[in-house]
This record gives structure tokens, sequence and C-alpha cells, in this order.
């Protein structure tokens, strides 16, 4: 059993192929469910995921500056950002009012159960996907201050 | 074991099968190693050193490879604890081992998982399986879930498993439905949501005990509504768990108290752009629920069926979070003074946005945050002898646990500087929550700024102090950060516990490392001492011994 998961972790290790979005729906703050795969699937456009919560300080920084950068970003490149909360039952009754107190202008998903946080392997968050038709093209796992410069650096050369 | 090794075949096989095809592989690792060493100068309550443990080098490993292709998708996670899982963690966490596994198949109208799967009902008070991994649960179920989809308007799951324990599962049979109506998509409304959602789980377990006075299948039944109305939103949770007997300490499962469980969860709230409130209620009664009765009261969350957070504020700073409400949902007759049979109470967030160019918000707006909550053990009639009993009433507070007030300012002054402050004042009756002595208020400031040198490089500085009149008393608390770039960050922290009455045991916590990611990979080396206590996720806690050593951190993706 031992030899058998060791030999799956340098399967794991030799694996470099281009991942797909898993195909999840999680649900608005609206309580609709929204499919990553079909609703988000302008071809060539870049989809930012940023996995947060609404006890992350580093999240909600990295959503802040964003926010307040996106709209000349925007005029550069042709992107969404889509803010994943993944708040269990305990905190995600403050996502709504926190992120409309904050005025974030992204569309915000609840991954209640954390079934996109599992499928990707995301340990920590603040961590980042970047997603151009439907293929994962760039991930930043964690956040600095500065960070959305180099974010930005990215989405151009992926344009 | 043999079962599993069939199943994991008949995992295999679809893979090997698949990988000739164009699939798609994908997965993660995780690795938290702890080199435990002695520390002579940090002595416990009766001024003994800290000593390591037996072996002192334990890791905890995981590794989660995903298979996809069309409509299918298989995965397997693996776990190693080597040289034993990190302290305090559930024992049966040892060695190394595949530790779960499932196949799916998912389209618009149906998605079926055989083997591990992860689930949640409503807000999770009476199902949940999830995973977390700092506090050693992963309560996932093994078996069969389907999921369809008639309409658009309606989702109907449906599972049966045993829950996973150690690298084993429990010895009993869960069963779940649950149903949810998209009544907005049906009614065609236009500024309006509504959904409705019931559900049903069981839980079988057979036991036999002389002249039994429960069932060995205890149902419980829940219904959930949420409602919205362009800038408003109500919701609501009821569940009812069916009689059962009431297990006070871990292991004792008599006839001696047989009671129904009950739960009511009210949420609110109204927001708009630039403000936001929010308030909730709850109130618990005999709503603990394992997969195993006896297995109520055990130390690492183990078979646990369902979620009953703390709806409190999960606050950053570390010294808001030495003393943390932990919710309660269990009955304790325990003496006159120490009886609980749940909890009521509930908690209000309010959140505003100061407008960049008022007086107060300058050139880039300021950003406030108040929470307040509230929690106090039910009012009632109780008999601690002969026969135990009780009965509550329905609004009445008792003693009360927990109180906390809490306000965070945040402003952004320029391009180079940030900076928060927070006050926090909190009221802990640790006699009545953890069954111990004592009841502890605190008052908390603390101040943050954040300096920006180049737009990657930058240093961040905290300040904290805790005054409390009871228990271990004053703390100063403080972290310096530095992130060098994007790639690599530095730090240093240290708790002191100045005020402690016991001179031995006003202890430094100390701890400074550095952490390197990037892309995918993210890793973290540190030395220090690590305070003994609660450590809590998602108001879920693990208790943690006081220990000192060095700790290595690995996280990736591929």
């Amino acid at each position: 059993m031992k030899l058998f998961v060791i030999s799956l972790f340098f399967i794991g290790l030799n694996l470099n192929a281009q991942t797909n979005l898993p195909d999840v729906s999680l649900t608005n703050l609206e309580g609709k469910k929204i499919s990553l795969k079909n609703d988000f699937s302008e071809k060539d456009k870049l989809y930012v995921y940023s996995f947060w919560a609404t006890w992350c300080t580093p999240c909600i920084n990295e959503l802040d500056e964003i926010n307040d950068l996106q709209k000349t970003w925007k005029k550069e490149v042709n992107f969404d950002v889509i803010a994943v909360s993944i708040d269990d039952a305990r905190t995600q009754k403050r996502v709504k009012p926190l992120t409309n107190g904050k005025e974030w202008e992204f569309t915000i998903l609840l991954d209640s159960n954390q079934d996109l946080k599992r499928a990707l392997t995301i340990v920590n968050v603040p961590y980042t996907i970047v997603v151009k038709n439907n293929t994962i093209v760039h991930v930043q796992n964690g956040y600095v201050p500065g960070n959305e410069l180099e974010l930005f650096e990215k989405l151009k050369s992926l344009k | 074991m043999k079962k599993s090794y069939s199943l994991l075949l008949l995992f295999l096989l679809p893979i090997s099968v698949f990988s000739q095809v164009n699939g798609n592989f994908s997965g993660g690792f995780e690795s938290n190693t702890q080199w435990y060493l002695n520390d002579k100068g940090l002595k416990d309550e009766f001024n003994n050193p800290t000593s390591r443990p037996d072996e002192p080098l334990r890791s905890n490993n995981y590794l989660f490879v995903n298979y996809n292709y069309k409509n299918w998708s298989a995965g397997i996670q693996g776990e190693a604890y080597e040289q034993n899982a990190l302290l305090n963690l559930n024992p049966k966490y040892n060695g190394t081992n595949v530790a779960t596994y499932f196949i799916q198949y998912k389209s618009e109208k149906i998605d079926v998982t055989a083997g591990y799967f992860y689930e949640q009902f409503g807000s999770g008070l009476l199902l949940r399986s999830w995973e977390d991994r700092a506090l050693g649960i992963n309560n996932a179920l093994r078996g069969l879930r389907v999921i369809f989809k008639p309409t658009n308007f309606i989702s109907i799951k449906s599972l049966y498993g045993q829950q996973r324990t150690g690298f084993d599962v429990a010895d009993s049979k869960i069963y779940g439905a649950d149903v949810e109506f998209d009544l907005k998509t049906l009614f065609k409304f236009q500024t309006s949501d509504l959904t409705l959602g019931f559900n049903y789980v069981g839980r079988d377990e057979k036991l036999d005990l002389p002249d039994q006075k429960f069932n060995n299948l205890t149902n419980a039944f829940g219904g959930r509504i949420s409602f919205s109305h362009n800038t408003y939103y109500i919701s609501s949770e009821v569940n009812y768990k069916a009689k059962d007997a009431v297990v006070q300490l871990n292991n004792q499962v008599n006839n001696r108290l047989v009671k129904p469980g009950t739960s009511i969860l009210i949420n609110t709230g109204y927001s708009k752009k630039g403000f936001g409130v929010d308030a909730t209620f709850r109130r618990l009664e005999n709503m603990s629920f394992f997969s195993e009765r006896g297995a109520k009261g055990n130390d690492f969350n183990d078979k646990i069926m369902n979620f009953i957070p703390s709806l409190t504020k999960q606050q950053h700073y570390n010294l808001a979070n030495i003393y943390v409400y932990q919710a309660q949902p269990s009955v304790f007759l325990a003496e006159r003074e120490l009886v609980k049979a749940g909890e009521i109470g509930g908690q209000i967030d309010i959140f505003y946005d100061i407008k960049k160019g008022t007086a107060l918000g300058g050139k880039n707006g300021m950003k406030i945050a108040f929470n307040f909550s509230n929690w106090n053990a039910l009012s009632g009639t109780f008999f601690v002898f002969n026969p135990q009993d009780y009965d509550t009433d329905f609004l009445g507070f008792g003693k009360r646990y927990y109180t906390d007030y809490n306000l965070e300012i945040t402003k952004k002054w320029n391009n180079k500087w940030q900076s928060s402050f927070s006050f926090i004042n909190q009221y802990y009756n640790k006699q009545l929550v953890e069954g111990t002595a004592g009841e502890i208020n605190t008052n908390i400031v603390a101040a943050e700024a954040t300096y920006k040198f180049t737009p990657t490089k930058s240093i961040r500085v905290v300040g904290e102090h805790m005054w409390a009149d009871y228990d271990k008393k004053n703390w100063a608390s403080t972290i310096i950060e530095f992130n060098a770039n994007s790639k690599y960050s530095f730090y240093v922290t240290d708790l002191y516990n100045y005020g402690n009455d016991l001179e031995y045991q006003r202890n430094h916590y100390y701890n400074f490392g550095g952490a390197f990611r990037k892309k995918t990979t993210r890793i973290a080396l540190s030395y220090g001492r690590q305070r003994g206590g609660l450590v809590c996720v998602g108001g879920v806690c693990r208790n943690v011994p006081e220990s000192s050593g060095i700790s290595l951190s690995l996280n990736t993706s591929f």
C-alpha cells in the first residue's frame, strides 16, 4: 500500500498536463446555480478566479486592490474577476453585506462545502487562477502587496 | 481491508483504460512536518519544562490525484502520517495508506458518485461531510450519492454511506435525502428570489442495550427557506432530531436520558453599495450528532456528522484567538451550577464604506466593520439526579456563555501606506463553556500598518495588547512581516504573556520563519513555540499542547 501511494506521488510529479477547469456549479448571492463551464465561456476572454474568505485579510486586501484598478485594466484587457468565497456556514452570511459594503464590482460565487477548492487542490486562500477557454493558464498561490501588478502584466501577456 | 482493495481495483481499472485516450490529470500535494524539540524555557502551569514527544519528527502528508475524461472523473487521495501524526491529532491517522477514492459520472441532469464523497445539506446542522486537514477532520462518506435534476428548478439528492474515521469507516449506516426548489425560476420572479429545501438524515447504529429505550435508527428532518427582494434578504432553517440516547460523556451510551433535539436558525440582512447589515439568530437544543453515539465528547472531532460552528466573528488577531467561543449544542447535566442543554443567541454585523472625497473618507475612502455577538445557555428546569431530565424554555436566556463587541477601521492613506485599527471586548465564561473554572473579561486593541517600498516590496507591522482580568491575564503581541518581493517573505512574531500571575509562566511564544512561493507551490519554514490551547478553523476547534520546534510545510498542485 505504501508503495502504491509513493508511486502515485511520482506519477503526480511527472504530470504536467494543462488543466481544465472542473465542471462545477456554484451558487451566486441570489441563490442561483452558476456553471463555471457554461456561464464563463466567452472565447479568448480571461477569467480571473480569486479564492477568498471573509476572515482572510490578505484575500480582502488583494480584492480591494483589484477592485480599485480593474476599471483601468479593462481598457487594455478583456477580463472578468470571479471572487469565489470558500466561507462555510459559519461565516457565509457575512459575504453579501461585506462585498456590498466594500462596493466590489465582481461576480461573487459561494463554494459552500469547498467542492471547487478541493477539486483544484487548493490548500490555503488567497489563491488565484486565470482561465482562458476553460483551461487554467496561470496560478498564483498566496498574495503579498504588489502581486496585483504582476497579475496585470500576466493578463496582458495572456490576452 | 479486502473490500477496499477490490474497490480500489474498480477505481484503477477505468483510469488505466482512459489513460490511453485523451484525458486530463490534475492533483495536489501537501506536507506538514514538525520536528519537536525540548525547551527548558517554556514552562507549564506546574513549572515543568516542555519536552519533546517520543517520536520528535512527525509529518502529515496528503496526495490527491484526479483524472477527468468527458463526463467521467475519478480521484484518489493517499495520506502518510510518518513517524506518527502531528501532536494531538486523531491517533487513528497512522502510517501510509489510501484514504479516499471515488468515481463520478456527471451530466446536466444526473450526477452519480461512488466511493468517498463530501456533502452538506442546508447549512450543515444535520449533515456535513468535509475535510479540514489543520483540524484532522475528514468525515467523507463512503457509499453512493445520486443527484438528479429533472427540471431546472428542482434538485434531488440521495445518499447512502458509512463515515470515514482514520483509515477505516464508522460502524453505522448513514442515509440521506435532500430536495431543493428554486421558485424564482418556476414562477419567473423578476426582482425576488425564493428557494425551499427539505432534507432527511438517518443514522442506523446497531446497539444491544438491555431494555433499550430508543431506536437503533435515528431519524432527523430539516426544512429551509430563503427569500430575497431587491436589497433585503431573509432565510431560515429548522431541524428536528428524533428521540435518542443523550450521551454526555465519551463512550457512555445508556437509557438514562432519551430526548429529541431541535435547531432554529434565522438570518436576515440588508445591503446596498457601501453599506451592509446582517443579523443571525440561532437556538440549539441537544443537537450533537455522531455516526457512533459513543463518539460524543471525543477530543479529535472524530465521527461528527453535522457542522455546528460558533456564530461569532472569526478574528484574525493573535490575542483575539485566545478566548474563542465554541458552539454549545450538547446536553450536560453535571451539577446544579453546571447544566447545559444547548445555546441561544445571535450576532450582528455592520459594514460601512465612508466615501472617497468626504471629510473622513479622504482621497481613498475608509472602511468600517462592526460586529456584536452574544450567546447564552438555554433556561429551563433541570433535574441532575434520579431520574435525570430537563425541560427548556423556548425563548429563555439562561447563563451567559460569551459576548463579543468589536470594531475594525481600515484606511488606505495613499499608494504606499495602509493602516487598520481594531478594538475588541470579550466576555468568556470558561467554567460553563469548558466545564472548568472562571469567567474572563478582555479588552484588546490592535493596530496594523503596511508600507510599500516599491510596488512589490513591503513591510507589515502589527501590535496588539490584551487586558484580561482572570486566567492568564495580560498579553502583548507583535508581528513584523517583510515581503522582499513576490516570491520571498519573512516574519517574526512574539506573543508575550507578561501579566501571568505565575512568574515562571510569563512565556514568550516567539516564531520566525520565511516562505517561498512560485506559481502553484508554496514552501514555508519556521522555528518557534506553539501556544497551547485551542486551534480553531471555521468555528471548530482542536486542542493542541504547548510545543517548541521547527516546522516545514509545502503545498503544490499540478
